[in-house]
């Protein structure tokens, strides 16, 4: 990986692009994107966390920063409670997370981190208000049920980005890619058009598609497999991205996707960040992640890319789930427009 | 109605192989020292001892030993040398035409909880998740673990009276057996290999997982409508689990206990099935009883 020499950008455009000229057919003109409203100046941020703990001073960072942005902030009861590795037990966490979900005057949720704990509540959770007025659910890693679950039954558009735990303490000594791919999440809020950009990558597959976009932590796509939660990938353009797992975990998750048909009717798929486990010596797995992938999907004809700025990793840009997407993957590298 | 294949009978043949991850030979020669004694040939696939990286051979390789021994009519029964993982990368390859006509035992636990599971679900057939070639070794064969693969390959009915667990829930069940491993069970969930769990008792193990893993299995499990409708539910061992540095604040058990609680199925913990070396020999696909009290639980073959 060069990454240094294709620095992902995100460009802002003003206006909503009308020169997209897809040379795909639509089969879906019946799709409606549900899209919860933009935020404006103002507008109340509530910071909930659903899944592990996070104390109130780790959040300090994305608080100040969404004030900044001209946002107002609400805590919930769970930011800086514990039980455990969980911000609290799964009662509270429920009831924080269905507080802010019910709460008119709170705009977006952003979760305080990942960890574990969301699929626990997610069956406790009452989304009757929360389709009536969507608002934006904010995360990943963990968070992964949420947009799942929402956009598998609701259709409601999600965020998929960084959340509190990944804000820098100091932002005058982070990296220009993590400065970026935080005020991503504002673009996001704010309605921006989004575009992405990924450097060229020998292995990806080139063309073309559009569909809506879906996806997140891989462990969680298969672990929601076979619940009301369960991600449909029927036309869309699917992204992946995980951590912490061994090779051979990867390659059981993938045969999983593949043989429930999630891999079958995809309009691309984008390979984000793996932070693999390292094989334990005398078992290594050898095959490469992009192998892998490769070796699941050589029947399809859908694009295919790697490297892509989404996961556990600093460029982790902030990915609207359940909106429509163009996917286009050449020799010049791999570009991402939200339609 | 299940398929039994036909039990064994002195001089039959057994062959052994491995479908997923590679095994040394010697690893295996007491195994197939012990089944020798015990009064049957044994030939070996070209997968044992064979090794490409993690595996025991390419896919292509795998696949090829495991269809002829299926399809050989002289070989009765297949012993899985080793899980691993792998088998799940070549089951949507083989075909079990011949296999559906001359039904035979497929041995194995762990990865191999695919095939049992694919066997039962598309064939109805009846497979033995029992000890594999490790487990023979250091003086082992001898055991009643071991010694029950014997007692299942030569048709002896199973009656399991093990101790009773104080998170034990009490009942007595009759349905048909299935599951293993639950890493595996989780990752058929949705495609064709998944089992339909209504009326069975189902059966879990796992090994080398972290707890709160454990706990979203059992999430799926539960979500996906898996434990809801059992006639009883089987937790084996968890063997080497992991906690992480901030800890998950319960055991294994607790996490499972506290997600079948609601059920009023019996249920009973601490199961001799496991990765280590109390793991009974359980024929899937076939029906048994269950009894479960806090102070001993009984396993018995209808």
């Amino acid at each position: 990986m060069n990454r240094k020499h294709f620095l992902s950008t995100i460009i802002p455009i003003a206006a909503v692009s009308t020169a997209f000229t897809g040379n795909e057919p639509n089969t879906d003109l019946d799709f409606k994107q549900n899209i919860p409203p933009y935020l404006k100046k103002g507008d109340l941020v509530g910071i909930a966390c659903p899944s592990g703990f996070i104390s109130i001073e780790e959040c300090a960072p994305a608080m100040n920063k969404m004030i900044e942005w001209g946002f107002n902030i609400r805590l919930g009861t769970t930011v800086g409670a514990r039980d455990f590795t969980f911000a609290g037990t799964d009662e509270e966490r429920a009831k924080d997370f269905q507080q802010m979900i019910d709460d008119p005057l709170v705009k977006a949720i952003m979760l305080g981190r990942g960890g574990y704990g969301a699929v626990r509540i997610i069956d406790k959770i009452n989304f009757k208000n929360f389709v009536k007025n969507p608002k934006w659910i904010i995360g990943f890693s963990d968070a992964t049920v949420f947009h799942l679950h929402i956009n598998s039954n609701f259709g409601i558009a999600t965020i998929h980005s960084k959340m509190c735990n990944s804000f820098p303490d100091d932002f005058s000594k982070a990296d220009q890619t993590q400065i970026d791919s935080i005020d991503s999440i504002r673009q996001c809020l704010l309605g921006n058009q989004m575009q992405y950009k990924a450097p060229a990558n020998p292995e990806n597959r080139y063309g073309q598609g559009t569909g809506v976009l879906i996806g997140g932590n891989l462990s969680i796509i298969q672990l929601l497999c076979g619940s009301d939660s369960e991600i449909e990938t029927k036309g869309k353009i699917l992204f992946i991205e995980d951590v912490g797992e061994y090779l051979y975990k990867i390659d059981g998750m993938l045969w999983n996707l593949k043989r429930s048909g999630k891999l079958k009717n995809l309009r691309g798929l984008i390979v984000g960040g793996f932070r693999i486990k390292p094989d334990d010596p005398g078992e290594e797995f050898g095959k490469t992640l992009t192998e892998m992938v490769l070796e699941k999907v050589k029947e399809y004809n859908y694009p295919v890319c790697f490297d892509f700025p989404v996961g556990h990793i600093k460029e982790n840009y902030a990915l609207k789930c359940g909106m429509k997407h163009h996917l286009k993957v050449s020799v010049d590298g791999t570009f991402l427009e939200c339609l | 109605m299940t398929t039994i294949p036909p039990y064994l009978k002195p001089g039959d043949t057994i062959g052994i192989l491995c479908p997923a991850g590679f095994m040394p030979l010697e690893k295996a020669q007491t195994c197939i020292e012990t089944l020798t004694d015990w009064g049957y040939k044994v030939v070996t696939g070209k997968t044992l001892g064979h090794q490409f990286n993690y595996f025991s051979g390419t896919d292509e390789e795998r696949l090829q030993d495991l269809q002829q021994m299926l399809d050989d009519e002289s070989i009765k029964a297949i012993l899985c040398a080793r899980g691993g993982y792998g088998t799940g990368r070549i089951i949507d390859r083989l075909h079990f035409k011949k296999f559906k006509e001359h039904p035979k035992w497929i041995i194995g636990f762990s990865d191999i909880t695919a095939l049992h599971s694919h066997i039962y679900k598309h064939y109805k057939i009846a497979s033995m998740h029992a000890p594999m070639a490790a487990a023979f070794n250091d003086e082992e064969y001898k055991n009643k673990y071991v010694q029950s693969l014997h007692d299942a390959l030569i048709g002896r009915k199973a009656d399991y009276v093990v101790e009773g667990n104080i998170l034990n829930q009490n009942g007595k069940a009759s349905g048909i057996l299935v599951g293993g491993n639950l890493s595996l069970l989780a990752h058929l969930i949705g495609t064709s290999s998944d089992v339909k769990t209504k009326n069975k008792i189902l059966f879990i193990e796992d090994i080398g997982e972290y707890i709160y893993n454990v706990d979203r299995m059992m999430y799926q499990l539960k979500r996906s409508g898996k434990l809801e409708e059992l006639k009883g539910l089987i937790i084996g061992r968890f063997s080497e689990m992991k906690d992480t540095t901030i800890p998950f604040g319960q055991t294994t058990e607790a996490v499972i206990k506290d997600i079948v609680k609601e059920y009023d199925y019996p249920v009973c913990f601490g199961f001799p099935v496991s990765h280590d070396k109390e793991n009974y020999a359980l024929k899937i696909g076939v029906k048994y009883k269950l009894s479960v009290t806090t102070t001993s639980v009984e396993l018995k073959e209808s």
